[in-house]
């Protein structure tokens, strides 16, 4: 079992294991959101109990996918496609040690200019991995 | 390149940024400013959460995400932060120098 919050703890969460494999997603959207790149896990949401929900809030970040976050810190939690039963589950929020790797770069296409890649995982310019948790 | 906990916590993975004098910035629109410690601030936009400035009260810069910025920046890191605070499920493995 897993725990997460976002900053401020106006959201928590459990995880139940075993949890996918990261990815490291350098998307547009995901640039914009987290600052830099986000890095997300997967669970069925039937892993996944909300502990508090009070801060949390949805924005529909495309016609078919939306995104959960903190109201009061901002925190970037989730990421839920629509017609799918899972939620992508940032690993940053996760609390402790993860025993999680990283499987693979995605959307590398997007990427800043700022940064390089540099840890020999593989690198794909949309989506490749395992889509469902 | 910020790992600290504060910063994995609200970005999701690793918190990228450069600053500027206040002056030099000019914000359009709403920020939501969240006081995550007594010294320090950090502000999102309100609708959807991206991670945009953090900002130390007592000081007269302001940090940006290199993520908000649009098109090529032409940056480049100077150091990884607060790396004994970074995650287990990445190495860092570009040459930059890192600070504990």
């Amino acid at each position: 079992m897993y725990q997460g919050s976002c900053l401020c703890h106006a959201v928590t969460f459990d995880l139940a294991a075993p949890l996918r494999p990261i990815y490291a997603c350098h998307c547009q959207q995901c640039r914009k959101t987290s600052g830099h790149f986000w890095a997300a896990t997967s669970v069925p949401n039937t892993a996944l109990k909300l502990t508090c929900d009070d801060g949390l809030r949805w924005f529909q970040s495309s016609p078919t996918t939306k995104r959960g976050f903190c109201g009061t810190c901002g925190s970037s939690l989730f990421w839920v496609p629509q017609g799918e039963d899972r939620t992508v589950v940032a690993a940053g929020a996760i609390d402790g040690d993860t025993q999680l790797q990283t499987k693979a770069h995605v959307f590398v296409a997007d990427k800043g200019d700022y940064y390089k890649i540099c840890d020999g995982l593989p690198q794909f310019d949309e989506f490749k991995g395992d889509e469902s948790a | 390149m910020c790992h600290c906990g504060q910063c994995r916590k609200q970005s999701g993975g690793i918190w990228s940024s450069a600053y500027v004098h206040q002056d030099a910035l000019a914000i359009s629109g709403a920020v939501q400013w969240f006081a995550s410690s007594k010294t320090a601030k950090r502000g999102s936009c309100p609708r959807c959460a991206s991670f945009l400035f953090w900002k130390a009260n007592a000081e007269d810069t302001i940090s940006f995400s290199l993520g908000s910025l649009e098109g090529a920046t032409g940056l480049t890191l100077s150091k990884h932060i607060f790396v004994a605070d970074k995650g287990d499920y990445y190495d860092i493995a570009d040459s930059v120098p890192q600070k504990p």
